[in-house]
């Protein structure tokens, strides 16, 4: 039997803290509202929902670019992560030039569209860039090969989903918001539903699959299903995130309405509140292997 | 060239005169410890035994903290030793969670006192003046970079002059480390490993430590 003396992180599962505890939050926020603005941006502009594209811009560049750089230990230094040639391997300096990008193509597509006749280049370029805006996060984590939850290509497909499920349903709400036509409004709800189904597949493969990548990658899992994570997993993710939406869609289904406007908003909601839930779960259940095997080496 | 060491977890009295004498070289503020000393004890009684683990930065040959760096701070030298430019740092603590040994530290409170509330004491302010760290960066064990340079000009060979050779190595009571260059087959780091079959940690991670440990 071991008892160990002093670090025993080095023995056990130890949590990564730097991305979600203390101001670790704020990159937990940074990484919602980076993705949701992206999406936002990104879905809007091909329904030609104007509001919906300023509104996810300003998620993204505001919110998850504020939190972002408050987070940082040395803000004004930001500079350096997007001209120094970090870009070249690393992941987030590379998500800021998307970002950066995005924000700058974006607003100069949105000043054209105000004031001037749009260019459709530089609203293609937008969107790729809030595309790799959306999907960088997932990789960022996904390269981190000691948090075996993390390292795994299915993550940024996961974010990808998210993102752009987040997106739709902030893109309902503006177009309920500005009155839009129901055909327009059930366009969008059609594609919200097949990514809820898309978002409940993944999640569920996602798990499946680091559960059986190893002893820590199972301990990650039975933390977010069953461990201390496990009511706003299941809450958070599943019930609000998951079954409400599901139990509306099929109801509304079956009877042959559409939803309320009211519940479509409740529903949005509780769909982000899903969204941001299960991030959060993803960050707390990061566990690192243990340095030193458990058993002695003698 | 490429420098290492090798720690001979048979000969590690797990004293703490590395983990000291590292965190007085480099004038580190109070929590900070560049090194680390996991001990473990197995058996009972009569015949329980105990296991010393040094840790520290593994200076790795394809470090995942260079990788991850979004400002090039974290550099590598043709050495291999990694080293973080702090005027660079921004911060982000991606090194950070990147590093699968989880070698790095964060400089947060620019408060932190040795004894809060009385002031600095002397170590600190000549620590201030000698070996300043910034807060809000990530600082991690550098191979005592700066006692290898100022050796190497003087002509002195890493591993050998002991002005020339990390402060951990130098101060260890049982000889249980030996530093030196990983790529001359002839040097006694190389031997060392060759002869007693050294091993490095976690090698699945896929970044080539530098540090090596006996364990049989």
């Amino acid at each position: 039997m071991i008892q160990t003396r002093r670090y025993e992180f080095l023995v056990q599962n130890t949590p990564q803290k730097e991305w979600i505890e203390k101001r670790g939050i704020l990159m937990w926020l940074a990484m919602f509202f980076i993705e949701l603005g992206a999406g936002a941006f990104v879905v809007s502009s091909i329904v030609g929902n104007q509001l919906g594209m300023l509104l996810g811009w300003l998620l993204c560049g505001v919110l998850g670019g504020g939190f972002h750089l408050v987070y940082l230990g040395h803000p004004t230094r930001f500079w350096r992560m997007v001209l120094s040639s970090g870009w070249k391997t690393s992941w987030i300096s590379r998500g800021l030039a998307f970002v950066t990008l995005f924000l700058g193509l974006g607003l100069l597509h949105m000043v054209l569209l105000q004031w001037a006749s749009p260019v459709t280049g530089l609203l293609i370029a937008a969107n790729i860039f809030a595309f790799l805006a959306i999907i960088y996060v997932g990789f960022v984590m996904a390269s981190v090969n000691g948090i075996p939850l993390w390292n795994t290509a299915l993550l940024p497909v996961l974010y990808l989903v998210l993102g752009v499920w987040g997106g739709l349903g902030l893109t309902i709400l503006t177009l309920e918001a500005t009155g839009a036509t129901t055909i327009a409004v059930g366009s969008v709800e059609e594609w919200s539903r097949i990514f809820l189904v898309a978002f409940i597949f993944i999640v569920f493969v996602y798990l499946l699959t680091i559960r059986y990548q190893g002893a820590t990658g199972k301990t990650s899992v039975r933390v977010i299903v069953a461990g201390k994570l496990a009511p706003l997993f299941w809450i958070g993710v599943a019930l609000f995130g998951t079954a409400f939406p599901v139990g509306v869609a099929i109801a509304t289904w079956v009877a042959g309405l559409s939803i309320p406007t009211a519940l479509l908003f409740v529903l949005i909601i509780l769909e982000l509140l899903g969204d941001l839930t299960l991030r959060y779960c993803i960050l707390k259940a990061g566990l690192y292997a243990p340095l030193i095997p458990s058993t002695s080496y003698a | 060239m490429k420098y290492g060491m090798v720690i001979d977890l048979k000969k590690c009295v797990g004293c703490y005169a590395c983990v000291v004498k590292c965190k007085q070289e480099h004038f580190l503020p109070p929590g900070m410890t560049w090194r680390k000393i996991l001990m473990s004890e197995t058996g009972d009684y009569p015949n329980a035994t105990k296991h010393m683990y040094p840790i520290l930065c593994n200076h790795c040959a394809d470090p995942a903290c260079v990788k991850a760096c979004p400002t090039t701070a974290t550099l590598q030298s043709d050495d291999g030793i990694v080293t973080i430019d702090q005027d660079k740092c921004v911060g982000c603590r991606y090194c950070l969670i990147a590093c699968p040994y989880q070698a790095r530290t964060y400089n947060a409170d620019e408060k932190k006192q040795y004894f809060p509330g009385q002031g600095p004491t002397d170590f600190e302010k000549l620590g201030a003046k000698l070996y300043p760290h910034q807060t809000g960066v990530v600082l991690k064990c550098n191979f005592c970079r700066e006692r290898i340079d100022a050796g190497i000009e003087k002509g002195l060979q890493p591993g050998q002059d002991m002005e020339a050779t990390p402060a951990c190595v130098n101060i260890c009571p049982a000889k249980a480390m030996v530093f030196g260059d990983l790529d001359d087959p002839d040097s006694e780091i190389a031997r060392y490993i060759r002869e007693k079959k050294a091993v490095q940690l976690h090698p699945e991670f896929g970044t080539d430590p530098s540090v090596y440990y006996v364990i049989n």
